[in-house]
């Protein structure tokens, strides 16, 4: 297991933090980590996606799986209704 | 023979040539001092700028300025005076002094390489009155701040920020090594003389000066106002060299002002537009930074560019949904981690969020649930515990401006990112990951705070982070200017809205 350092963006925020991911985290546990972090400026109820570099990324995939690598970008935003 | 502007005597001084003979024009003006493009002294011979003062003139000028800055201070400038004040103002001081204050100093190397290797007598001239006024811009400040850190250790900051490790100390000194310290003469006149003085300085020492008065602080707009008459004659320099460079090499004309342009306003909007629209007393606001913006930079220096032959920067639509976000997005990041930086900062209130959302109509929606969570964490906390409505959280810094990554707006985030030379950078917009694009090996061996803790060379706890490697200390460290006691939290039904 490695830490995977990561900027991430939460739908709301004012600015983009630091996350230490491990490589074995899920995606679905990274986006809890940034929403704990930023929840003082910013939150939404309800599930959330993360994005990264321009597609979503499921959430059993994990940070190692999803390609992620050190200072890549993730987004980290609202599910919306499917139209 | 007249000293007087255009008088034979004042134009004979400043037009007053060296014929080389000795050494060839390229040795005594080196590209890499004089700054490209080298062109031949005859090219040159016709640069001129409106004031045409002499050293006579200067001299009794600046004395009566003096006198006048003095007179102020000495009638205004006691400790029982400035108590008298709002703390929140009080900050726009301290933010103010400690990001211009050494930054005028480092103006007065810029302008002394220009005083040698300007490439015309009257530029040099010029460069050589503004070296000293730039002394002068650096001294008064430090004078008043020096008498009031027995009152408030915060005004230290105005010497210590930029001999700190402090995130915006570190990004002004990122501004301030290239604008004035690295660039050669021609790049510095456009990018300091024309684009920073011209274009944005009157935003600071014309608009906040007036703002000034209005929150009572009378020492400050006479200070700004002196400063900036001297900002008024020697940023003539910028036009004329800006002319010759259009003339000679447009597209590296476009470059620097497009370059310019955005640092500069990056560095305007965080200092200018915090202390206009958050920190200024709602009762002494006559308009908002956009305003201003519009005013001073829109309407009056843009078509100065156009005049000049040149395109509006390519960022064009960026810049404007800038303009009405980023000192935003900036302000609630900062306060978020007052602890940071060496201010105090504010809440805005239910009439200064009235105000905010009918000066900024389309965007202040996307900012009133962040302050209603910062108001709701206040309200659950207390008053005082001003560590639980703080961030704990790493925050990223931008590789070239080395300010948060609060570009763009809430709903999307304007960061990006780069590879170069097997290295990953981030950016907090597109213009500045172009600048960084332009001249790579200028900018990769700077590293950003969060690449030095990872490196090991700062701590990543952030309390060690503030006292160990920022030099903040808890008296001096940003809090909240009320301890989070505003009247409007203490009952739900007197609630942020």
């Amino acid at each position: 297991v490695t830490l995977v350092p990561l900027y991430g963006f939460l739908e709301g925020d004012t600015l983009g933090l630091l996350v230490l991911a491990r490589s074995s985290q899920s995606v679905e546990e990274l986006a809890t980590t940034l929403r704990r972090a930023a929840r003082l400026r910013a939150g939404f109820d309800g599930p959330a996606e993360v994005t990264f570099a321009g597609r979503v990324l499921s959430p059993s995939s994990t940070v190692a799986s999803a390609g992620l690598r050190p200072l890549d970008r993730i987004d980290v935003r609202r599910v919306r209704p499917c139209p | 023979l007249s000293h007087e502007p255009g008088g034979d005597w004042g134009d004979l001084a400043r037009k007053l040539d060296w014929e080389l003979r000795y050494v060839r024009e390229e040795d005594a003006f080196p590209v890499e001092q004089s700054g490209r493009p080298w062109l031949p002294g005859e090219a040159w011979r016709d640069w001129e700028e409106p004031y045409r003062t002499s050293y006579p003139d200067y001299v009794e000028g600046q004395h009566r300025k003096e006198e006048a800055v003095r007179a102020v201070r000495d009638a205004l400038g006691r400790v029982s005076d400035v108590e008298k004040l709002d703390r929140a103002w009080l900050s726009a001081v301290k933010l103010h002094t400690a990001t211009f204050t050494l930054a005028e100093y480092a103006a007065v190397i810029g302008n002394l390489r220009a005083a040698r290797f300007g490439r015309d007598a009257a530029w040099r001239s010029t460069a050589l009155f503004g070296a000293l006024d730039e002394c002068r811009h650096t001294q008064i400040p430090l004078l008043i701040a020096h008498d009031l850190v027995r009152f408030d250790p915060q005004f230290d900051w105005t010497h210590r920020l930029f001999h700190s490790q402090c995130w915006v100390g570190v990004a002004a000194r990122r501004l301030v090594d290239e604008m004035l310290l690295l660039a050669d003469p021609v790049e510095m006149a456009v990018a300091t003389n024309f684009v920073f003085e011209t274009g944005f300085t009157n935003l600071q020492f014309v608009g906040l000066a007036a703002l000034a008065d209005g929150a009572g602080d009378h020492l400050f707009r006479r200070m700004a106002t002196s400063i900036q008459t001297d900002e008024a004659r020697h940023s003539q320099i910028g036009w004329p060299v800006l002319v010759k460079l259009v003339a000679h090499d447009k597209a590296r004309a476009q470059y620097l002002v497009d370059k310019w342009m955005w640092r500069t306003w990056l560095f305007f909007s965080v200092v200018t537009g915090i202390a206009m629209d958050y920190l200024t007393p709602l009762a002494a606001r006559t308009s908002s930074f956009r305003e201003f913006v519009g005013e001073w930079v829109l309407d009056q220096f843009l078509p100065l560019v156009e005049r000049a032959g040149l395109e509006r920067p390519w960022y064009w639509s960026t810049l404007q949904e800038s303009v009405a976000h980023y000192h935003h997005m900036v302000y609630a990041s900062a306060y978020t981690y007052r602890s940071t930086v060496w201010f105090d900062m504010v809440v805005p209130g239910p009439e200064e969020r009235r105000w905010l959302a009918a000066k900024y109509p389309e965007s202040w929606p996307d900012y009133e649930p962040v302050w209603d969570r910062i108001s709701e964490r206040w309200r659950e906390a207390g008053p005082g515990l001003e560590l639980a409505v703080q961030g704990t959280a790493i925050v990223g810094f931008c590789h070239m401006c080395q300010l948060v990554l609060s570009g763009g707006t809430p709903r999307r985030n304007a960061a990006v990112t780069a590879e170069h030379g097997g290295e990953r950078y981030i950016f907090c917009s597109e213009p500045c990951r172009w600048i960084f694009e332009q001249e790579p090996e200028r900018y990769v061996g700077h590293r950003d705070l969060v690449k030095r803790v990872l490196a090991g060379e700062a701590p990543g706890n952030l309390l060690a982070l503030l006292t160990r490697y920022c030099g903040l200390s808890r008296p001096v460290w940003g809090k909240d200017v009320r301890n989070g006691d505003y009247p409007w939290l203490r009952t739900p039904d007197e609630g942020a809205r």
